[in-house]
């Protein structure tokens, strides 16, 4: 839109007609002094938001941690006795995590590698498309599917693998008394590791992808086959970024709630059977909320500090060990 | 092949309640009906116990009283008291009164009891009919007894053809329970020695057994795993198709849980003054022992008119026509001199003017 | 080192590492297939289930008085879903761009910058669940009453850190000389975001946005202890309890009769086409404007 600039009474050459010194005022300073402030207080907000959190949870866990001191994290959950240990709620959280990555992570670099090295250069997009749309899904929805289809099956086949293990030394221990609702450590963990595998598998092709092409090409140069390729040139070079990947897909699955709580079985107690029913901090928090005895509930609220606390912890360390692969290989953190 | 069978089960549930529902309906012309109420909100939780009861109660209520909107939600006894005592919740519905060791309500509140049924202890073993005592019941829920075939089980049942030796899988709640705290209350008062895991909302059950939520949670569970027990509210249980054991009350005799021997439990349990009462192990030859009492509670001073009066007119109907419905829920209606000292007490509710 | 005379003609690979490489591909391929399986049958089993209630009257007419008895839909809680989860996003979007911009635009590597980064991060990680216990403890206590607004407040808190996070990595993105060729010109920090930044951005913003709104839909934990639940749509978040898809999908599960099974399937149903359409758009969208960008 060309604004004609006025008449000019002397004779100085006539400014150009658009650009510069026409049109109207841009914002001035204060305008950007006022943005600022707010774009600041936006992002304030999230520390406020957080010391907010961390501030009420402990506030009203408090009883907990003062009735029970260390035993938070003794294997005693009793409410009926004042008996309010996580123990087996925290040993519960760590298993199926354990579990999920187990089955997850082998399988999340297997789709990453063949994404990026072997699928052919259309497939690329519809693959990771597909995947990324596997992640949108809810976990309840998981949680409902697994109950339909899964629970049954998996019953049967822990029944199978029990019987026939039963006599080995230490195997044969943990496969004992499988659950015959299917519902336990081993089931809640096949489902976290389907949920957990678009993002890991995500995060590994993002890593994967950072291979610089002249390793790979001298990989090649020398004779490699792709498979030695990948071990000489992609995975040595993406550890840091590969062991970052499991790190948050654990912090993922540690946060896992509804899926679990519907899939664990609910037995608060420390049990070495895998395929047997337990608990977890994020299950039983959903499970069994609202209890009337202050105390519960501060156990409660005070199981999601815990919660809180190890999600974070296991944050900070992907966070240390990237930096650390980062600083060890020369790339710029 | 179940699945099609609970349909037409639910399908049978609606053809009961259907005529019950017309019927009760025309009993309101005959009795007093109630004032048209002005249009409120009134929010309740708790009990699961009650849940099928309080649904059709809502039902029913709305077809009465078009500006009146009730809402019930089922996260447990525990989970009522508390919102009651917080103050989220104009009512609560709970199977176990407030114990002295639970944050009390503030303000001066109302037990109003609504039905009485059986807590049945439902299983899923093939063809067989049990019969279990107290001591067997407590033997395995506790994790002391492992097998159907096992001794203590075949005694009790003398006539029974081969029991299998399946294992038992127990299926307990996993969410604060009045229906745990009334099963484990009777399992502690009648197998004192077998029972050692105290009673309460929760327990600490021993390992390896399941947890699920809500009754119809734990039907659930047990219809689905060969050779599970758990224990179910008896609407919970029948809409189920679960079979059910026939358990020795305190006379000495193996009694099925059905509702006539629900009421006769409760007509053998003397009420407390604020109307609560225990019919759980009472006396008499016909009555079922783990029969569990519900309440709905209430504040005694309604601040709020509209909520105030709805309120009164929702009890009023749960203590008129409700009662006739109950049966057709599987609930049975309250003994009558239980029921007119619970119609007096709606009357104590004092609403603000506003 | 192999002789380097023979550069010309390629060693012939050993038997041995052929067969390796053979065994490493088909591994690799199995564990694709492997993943891919129970995923897509998720999701043919939803539509199966699903496809057998959905229908107009299931969309639209309230949940039943009694759950156990056949017939109402799911109304009620589609209507608290979109509504709950468009309150949160009104509230977290903007303001998580806004952060994001305060991040990347002013904070830079300053130590407060770098300090909220890590917290962003943090909260990204905080358990559905503890978002709820926090929301339910600090609002619904006070306020003594369930709402829908409690909902969206808990889902908004989960949203923020997601919005601050692409609306920062985007912004990073952006090439420092369009930044540079506007301060050039003569515009100030604000007019340069308005008008060369966010347009740059836009479309990994926006994206970023879908994909957050997609996680808060699916979401039930946050929203367990903080909306109640109501028989008929209940259009004002402000008063009285409401429902959402999720929670319905996660109270039916667990029950044994048919019927409310396959109400929990028709949510489920309805709730991925909810997710799978705005994960969809976010794709679009980056899709649409790389296109432009490039042309």
């Amino acid at each position: 839109m060309a604004v004609t600039a006025p008449p000019r009474p002397n004779d100085s050459p006539a400014p150009p007609s658009r650009g510069l010194g026409t049109g109207p005022r841009p914002p001035g300073i204060l305008t950007d002094h006022i943005f600022r402030w707010v774009a600041l207080a936006s992002g304030l907000l999230v520390l406020a938001i957080l010391a907010l959190i961390a501030y009420t949870t402990i506030d009203n866990a408090w009883p907990w941690f003062r009735h029970e001191g260390l035993g938070i994290f003794a294997d005693n959950w009793d409410p009926a006795k004042g008996e309010f240990g996580a123990g087996a709620m925290i040993y519960g959280t760590f298993l199926v995590g354990v579990i999920a990555l187990v089955i997850s992570v082998p399988v999340s670099i297997g789709i990453a590698l063949f994404v990026n090295e072997i699928a052919h250069e259309n497939l690329r997009k519809p693959i990771i498309y597909v995947v990324d749309l596997l992640a949108a899904i809810p976990s309840v929805v998981y949680g409902l599917w697994a109950l339909a289809v899964l629970t049954k099956p998996l019953a049967d086949i822990y029944q199978s693998i029990s019987d026939a293990t039963s006599g080995i030394p230490i195997i044969g221990d943990l496969t004992a008394n499988p659950s015959k609702s299917g519902l336990g450590y081993m089931t809640a963990g096949i489902i976290v590791a389907i949920m957990i595998t678009p993002i890991i598998t995500s995060l590994t092709r993002e890593v994967f992808a950072t291979t610089p092409p002249s390793l790979k090409e001298a990989a090649y140069g020398m004779g490699a086959t792709r498979w030695e390729m990948i071990r000489g040139s992609v995975f040595p070079h993406s550890r840091g970024g590969l062991v970052s990947a499991v790190m948050i897909g654990l912090g993922r699955a540690i946060g896992e709630t509804i899926a679990v709580a519907l899939l664990i079985g609910s037995s608060q107690h420390i049990s070495e059977n895998i395929f047997g029913p337990g608990d977890t901090l994020a299950a039983i928090i959903a499970n069994q909320f609202g209890e009337a005895v202050g105390i519960q509930r501060a156990a409660l609220i005070g199981m999601g500090v815990v919660l809180l606390v190890l999600t974070v912890g296991v944050g900070i360390l992907a966070r240390g060990i990237v930096s650390r692969y980062d600083r060890r290989s020369g790339a710029v953190a | 092949m179940l699945r099609s069978l609970a349909r037409r089960g639910a399908l049978v549930l609606a053809a009961f309640a259907l005529p019950a529902f017309l019927l009760g309906n025309a009993a309101t012309a005959t009795t007093a009906s109630q004032a048209k109420l002005a249009s409120a909100t009134i929010d309740g939780d708790g009990s699961t116990f009650q849940l099928g009861f309080n649904q059709v109660m809502i039902e029913g209520f709305k077809q009465q009283q078009r500006a009146v909107t009730v809402n019930y939600q089922g996260n447990g006894s525990g989970t009522g008291r508390t919102d009651f005592v917080n103050g989220v919740v104009d009512f609560a519905g709970t199977d176990a009164a407030y114990k002295s060791t639970d944050p009390q309500p503030s303000k001066p509140f109302l037990y109003f009891p609504t039905v009485v049924a059986p807590i049945t202890v439902s299983y899923n073993v093939e063809g067989v009919k049990l019969n279990l005592s107290a001591d067997t019941t407590a033997k395995i829920f506790s994790g002391a007894i492992n097998t159907w075939d096992d001794a203590a089980i075949k005694a009790d049942n003398p006539k029974a053809k081969k029991l299998p030796s399946t294992s038992i899988t127990v299926v307990h709640r996993s969410d604060s329970s009045g229906t745990t705290a009334n099963f484990t209350s009777f399992l502690t008062k009648a197998a004192p020695s077998s029972w050692t895991l105290g009673s309460g909302s929760t327990v600490s059950w021993p390992e390896g057994t399941q947890g699920a939520t809500g009754n119809s949670g734990v039907a659930k569970l047990v219809k689905d795993t060969d050779g599970a027990v758990g224990y179910v509210d008896f609407s919970d249980a029948k809409a189920s198709d679960l079979s059910y054991a026939s358990i020795k009350n305190a006379a000495g005799k193996f009694v099925k849980p059905s509702l006539p021997a629900a009421a006769a439990a409760a007509q053998g349990a003397p009420a407390n003054a604020d109307l609560t009462y225990d019919p759980i192990n009472s006396d008499g030859a016909a009555a079922y022992p783990i029969t569990s009492p519900t309440w709905i509670i209430v504040y005694q001073d309604q601040s709020d008119a509209a909520k105030g009066n709805a309120i009164k007119g929702f009890l009023n109907y749960v203590y008129g026509e409700g009662q006739t419905l109950a049966p057709s829920v599987d609930y049975a209606g309250l003994p009558n001199g239980l029921l007119k000292k619970a119609k007096a007490q709606v009357k104590k509710i004092t609403v603000r003017a506003s | 080192m192999t002789a380097v005379a023979s550069h010309l003609t390629p060693l012939p690979k050993s038997r041995a590492r052929k067969v390796k490489n053979f065994v490493a591909t088909a591994v690799i391929g199995l564990a694709f297939v492997v993943a891919l399986v129970p995923l897509v049958f998720l999701v043919v089993y939803v539509v199966q289930q699903g496809s057998k209630v959905i229908s107009w009257e299931f969309l639209t007419e309230d949940l039943p008085f009694v759950d156990r008895l056949p017939g109402g839909g799911m109304n009620p809680a589609v209507v608290g879903t979109l509504l709950i989860t468009g309150a949160a996003s009104l509230m977290a979007i903007p303001l998580g761009v806004l952060g994001g911009i305060y991040l990347n635009e002013y904070g830079g590597r300053s130590p407060l910058a770098r300090f909220i980064r890590f917290l962003s991060e943090v909260m990204t990680g905080v358990p559905s669940i503890v978002m709820g216990l926090f929301i339910y403890t600090l609002v619904v206590l006070n306020t003594k009453e369930k709402t829908g607004f409690a909902g969206a407040l808990a889902l908004a808190c989960l949203m923020l850190p997601i919005v601050i996070r692409t609306t920062d990595q985007m912004l990073a993105l952006v090439p420092s000389e369009l930044r540079e060729g506007s301060f050039a010109l003569g515009s100030r920090k604000v007019r340069t975001i308005r008008t060369v930044v966010l347009p740059s951005a836009a479309a990994g913003i926006v994206s970023g946005a879908l994909l957050a709104v997609a996680r808060a839909a699916g979401e039930t934990a946050p929203l367990l202890f903080t909306i109640g639940i109501v028989r008929e749509a209940n259009t004002d978040l402000f008063a009285g309890q409401n429902t959402a898809l999720s929670v319905q999908i996660f109270t039916n599960a667990t029950s044994p009769f048919s019927v409310q099974q396959d109400r929990a399937w028709g949510a489920a149903l309805t709730l991925i086409v909810i997710v799978f359409v705005t994960t969809i758009a976010a794709r679009l969208v980056t899709a649409f404007f790389a296109r432009r960008q490039t042309a």
